[in-house]
């Protein structure tokens, strides 16, 4: 037996298909793209080292990556908070209900499984003074705000609109992992501190909270690396508009690589972008400590 | 042993896929025909833009009329990513053959790059005749250190489209001056319309306007270009100004509207004025044929005691050939077929863009109503300009100057940071040298 | 409180807390439906009535506006596309995928703790930085504008999802169902397709649904990789509509309601496993 698992042609022949692809796919690219963050590089004549001046301009004298930057980061931070919140609220809420949690949960989670280059129209039209929500407003005489445009304001509305869309669509997915973690908790843990007089907050706090700690690494990890890497719901409700103001790191990248060619300066963003999802995964694997747990 | 050679030959498989699918020949025709590429930015199937209906027209004649001695076929993207497709074949060394271009940086990009063709000693040697039909000063923006590096296909203009029933109710003559125009904007309110139909979410549409603000003010864009103006100029802060008092007379969803939704709104009979490209005939014709009728034209006011106001903003599209084309008589006869009298007749009195073609007999009662207003105008004109954002040192330099107009219309600057952000660019990134 | 009284007894009573709660969900869920149903209804009427009502129910049916679209977005030919790039890129990313997990999982070897870092550490790269290296060589290999050049990425990026999941899967099994398949003379190809293949149907079955959905709603990728419109895939076809028929809305609610059909009927009939399969991935991912 042990000589059948030890075949090393065998283990050769089952790893080669997927390592080649990460290697030619993943990682030469990877290399690539740090090379090119070095260059002047634009599509049509070849690239050429200039050092770390993509960079320099970046953070020194690019007011557009800024915002992006800008918006990216308050993105994550929002979408962090808000979806732990209200995803274990509902966990917790749909895990003491008797009846009718599958048809809830179903409801909850199928934005997540829905293209959001699709929804994001929708609720693009959603927000569209002519046909959307403003004209309900109208009805009970409330003038609603220019959702997607307005831009004013340190974080403009229209990025809160955004990112209400996407805690709209993707709350389902903390709301599932909670949920796993709660129903994997013995009722036997419950019902013991109900006999020992705790309250029902008190045995979440104490109970529920301490259990699906492990829970939030993976959840947290998630929540920021998708949203530093969000591109769709952007794309689809403002193209970044009103001028830039609702830009985020990948729509950026996006527009500096493919509607201006400059695939060195875009690398350097992308760069950025891959540095910060590194770092964002290190600093919650550090912070929430995690105490072993079976599973 | 056959699980065996499946995984090896899937690897194997996808790494021969990586490195050989390169060599895949497109143009495999039997016969003797040569086979060309036409690269354009519009479907011709699926398109409602009758200049893109009479192109797809073109496509077809040639493909007739040459049978058996050449074929084009059309590659198609939408205008978005139609400079990023264009650059990701010729990066791979499949040019098209013959591709339409945008005049100003963007034609710079690909002139700049060497890969299109020169076709002085053509226009002027080989096909004396062809060349000696175009309009006079036509290839102007073309030419590249006395070298033509393009043919035109059609050009258009920028004036102002108002709605005729709401100028007579609301007791409006057609304004001749800046103050005037602003005067009938106020009028226009107070009878309860909205003054100005335009699009923010689509930046060049704001920035023809500021475009005639700037050049009305006298800003010389060649001055700026050399450094002996420079965009912090009191003309450029004033124009700045002025698009800043006419933008409160903008419908109030001008800061997202796209171009679409805006001249929607106004063949809609929501605006009484919208500032467009004479592209935009076609567009309102097509969609409210009713509107014809009410549809006037006035050119984009002067400014008292500023500069010429009979500057029009005009802008023609181009064909370039690609310099590794096989195919040069192939691609010039597609071009000549662009050219000749027959499409240039369909541009003018269908498509609504201006032909480029002399000694034209173009019947303006087939045509739409407005292209005779247009021409009208056209006809008294003294100078042309481009586009600004296509006219600036860089396709990038004109979306600075964009969003500085956008950020001056959206409140977000004052004119004066506005233009110092346009300046502070062309310090960095133009006038370094 | 009232509130804290009750809950000693929480399953025998539906107290005031509960009905908040149920409450508070059902409000919750008008959220998430109305917007679709909403949807809904703008595609079946005409431009004029939903400016005039964008919020009533359609009077007459405007069941041309499906065809219109159908036609004019070329949705057809989108939806053919995306199910064959997805289609294939979820049977090639599990076959390599569940070798690459078998070898790691079940295979004694040096590096198999590395290997499996290796891959994992892929989940955490964004497309975006492979985008322009990639777009460069596939560009010079004629790659852009094909199908398989864009099954290419997809498949990559489902690896490392696909081999966690299957691995932790192929771990779960009991070692003694390969020592008697050994015994038996079994070869390790054997062993690998006739034995752990079948038992892991639940495995392909998680990681094959977040494959597709994944790979079926990407919209960055195939944008930037396809322009022949033949090739193109549903979600980039749907962008479509912002430009040209921006103010068509009917028709690209059509569109949209055509391109989010098959996910919904397929999610409506088979909520529960999916609901439960992609928090099974998620969990263990």
């Amino acid at each position: 037996m042990d000589k059948i698992l030890r075949d090393k042609k065998a283990i050769f022949i089952f790893i080669a298909p997927a390592l080649a692809m990460f290697v030619v796919i993943l990682v030469i690219p990877i290399i690539q793209m740090f090379y090119y963050s070095l260059c002047d590089y634009a599509a049509l004549t070849p690239p050429k080292f200039i050092g770390l001046a993509n960079y320099k301009k970046l953070f020194t004298n690019d007011s557009t990556f800024r915002m992006a930057l800008k918006n990216s980061i308050f993105f994550m931070i929002f979408s962090a908070i808000t979806q732990q919140i209200v995803g274990l609220l509902l966990a917790v809420f749909l895990t003491n209900i008797p009846k009718g949690r599958n048809i809830f949960k179903n409801i909850y989670y199928l934005p997540c499984v829905l293209s959001s280059a699709a929804l994001g129209l929708l609720w693009a039209f959603l927000f569209n003074p002519k046909i959307g929500i403003n004209q309900l407003l109208a009805k009970i005489g409330i003038e609603g705000p220019l959702w997607l445009m307005e831009s004013k304001g340190f974080i403009v509305l229209p990025m809160w609109v955004i990112a209400f869309v996407a805690l709209w669509q993707y709350v389902g997915q903390n709301m599932m992992l909670y949920m796993a973690q709660i129903t994997g908790i013995s009722r036997d843990l419950y019902e013991a501190s109900y006999v020992d007089g705790a309250s029902k907050w008190k045995s979440f706090r104490y109970i529920t909270l301490p259990l699906i700690k492990p829970m939030v690494v993976t959840s947290l990890s998630l929540n920021c690396i998708g949203s530093l890497k969000f591109f769709d719901l952007v794309y689809n409700m403002t193209q970044g508009g009103p001028n830039h103001r609702t830009d985020v790191l990948a729509t950026e990248l996006y527009a500096e690589g493919f509607n201006y060619f400059k695939y060195g300066y875009a690398s350097a963003i992308s760069v950025v972008l891959l540095v910060l999802c590194l770092v964002v995964t290190v600093v919650i694997k550090k912070a929430v400590k995690v105490e072993t747990y079976e599973g | 042993m056959s699980k065996k050679r499946l995984s090896a030959v899937l690897s194997a498989a996808m790494v021969l896929g990586l490195m050989g699918a390169a060599a895949a020949p497109v143009n495999a025709m039997a016969d003797d025909t040569e086979e060309i590429t036409w690269m354009f930015w519009d479907d011709l199937e699926a398109t409602e833009d009758l200049i893109s209906k009479g192109y797809a027209d073109v496509i077809n004649r040639y493909n007739t009329e040459y049978e058996g001695k050449y074929h084009v076929t059309p590659i198609t993207t939408n205008l978005e990513e139609y400079d990023g497709k264009l650059n990701a074949l010729i990066a791979a060394g499949q040019a098209p053959d013959v591709f339409i271009c945008n005049p100003g940086p963007n034609m710079d990009v690909y002139v700049n790059a060497d890969v299109v063709m020169d076709l002085t000693d053509i226009l002027t040697n080989q096909e004396a005749d062809w060349y000696a039909g175009f309009t006079d000063g036509i290839f102007e923006r073309m030419t590249y250190d006395g070298k033509i590096m393009a043919v035109p296909t059609n050009f258009a203009a920028a004036c102002v489209y108002y709605n005729t029933e709401m100028f007579e109710t609301a007791g409006v003559e057609v304004p001749a001056t800046y103050d005037e125009l602003i005067a009938a904007c106020q009028k226009l309110q107070e009878a309860g319309y909205t003054p100005i139909s335009c699009s923010a979410g689509t930046a060049w549409c704001l920035s023809m306007i500021a475009g005639y603000m700037c050049d009305r003010q006298g800003v010389d864009l060649a001055a700026i270009a050399d450094h002996t103006a420079n965009w912090t100029d009191e003309n450029c802060i004033e124009a700045g100004t002025k698009l800043q008092e006419l933008s409160q007379y903008f419908q109030p969803t001008a800061a997202g509207d796209s171009n679409d939704q805006a001249t929607a709104a106004f063949y809609n009979g929501e605006a009484a004025m919208l500032v467009q490209g004479s592209w935009a005939i076609a567009q309102i014709n097509g969609n409210n044929p009713d509107f014809e009728s009410k549809c006037g034209v006035f050119q984009f006011p002067g400014i008292e005691g500023a500069n010429d106001p009979n500057r029009m903003i005009v802008k023609t599209d181009n064909l370039l050939m690609s310099k590794t084309t096989q195919h040069q008589e192939a691609a010039i006869a597609l071009m000549k077929m662009f050219t000749d009298e027959t499409s240039q007749k369909y541009t003018a009195e269908v498509g609504g863009k201006f032909p480029i073609i002399k000694d034209l007999d173009v019947d303006y009662e087939a045509a739409p109503a407005q292209l005779k207003y247009v021409q009208d105008i056209m006809a008294k004109a003294t100078g042309t300009f481009g586009f600004y954002n296509e006219s600036l040192a860089s396709v990038e330099a004109g979306d600075c100057f964009d969003n500085a107009m956008v950020d001056i219309f959206l409140g977000n600057q004052t004119p004066e940071e506005a233009f110092q952000a346009v300046q502070s660019f062309y310090e960095e990134n133009v006038w370094t040298e | 409180m009232e509130k804290t009284k009750m809950i000693k007894n929480p399953k025998k009573k539906i107290g005031p807390a509960v009905t908040l709660i149920y409450l508070f969900l059902a409000v919750l869920a008008v959220i998430y439906l109305a917007p679709l149903l909403w949807m809904l209804c703008v595609s079946l009427k005409d431009n004029a009535g939903v400016m005039a009502s964008p919020f009533s129910i359609p009077t007459t049916f405007q069941w041309q506006n499906y065809a219109d679209a159908w036609s004019m977005g070329k949705l057809g030919i989108a939806l053919i596309n995306s199910v064959l790039v997805c289609g294939v890129t979820l049977v090639v990313s599990l076959l390599f995928g569940s070798m690459a997990a078998f070898a790691i999982a079940r295979m004694k070897w040096k590096l198999s703790e590395a290997a499996h870092t290796f891959f994992l550490i892929g989940m955490m790269v964004p497309v975006h930085c492979i985008l322009i290296p990639l777009f460069v060589r596939f560009a010079k290999m004629g790659l852009t504008n094909s199908r398989f050049g864009l099954m290419l990425p997809y498949i990559t990026f489902s690896l490392p999802m696909t081999i966690f999941l299957l691995t932790s899967f192929f771990r779960s099994m009991p070692g003694e169902l390969f020592e008697a398949a050994a015994i038996d003379g079994c070869g390790i190809y054997r062993c690998f397709f006739k034995i752990a293949f079948p038992l892991c149907r639940t495995g392909f079955f998680v990681s094959g649904l977040m494959t597709f959905v994944n790979n079926w709603n990407e919209l960055l990728m195939a944008m930037v990789f396809i322009s022949d419109p033949n090739k193109k895939t549903l979600p980039v076809t749907l962008t479509y509509f912002v430009g040209p028929y921006a103010t068509n809305y009917v028709q690209m609610f059509a569109a949209i309601i055509i391109a989010i059909a098959p996910t919904v009927i397929v999610y409506s009939l088979f909520s529960n496993q999916i609901v439960e399969g992609l928090t099974t991935g998620a969990v263990k991912g």
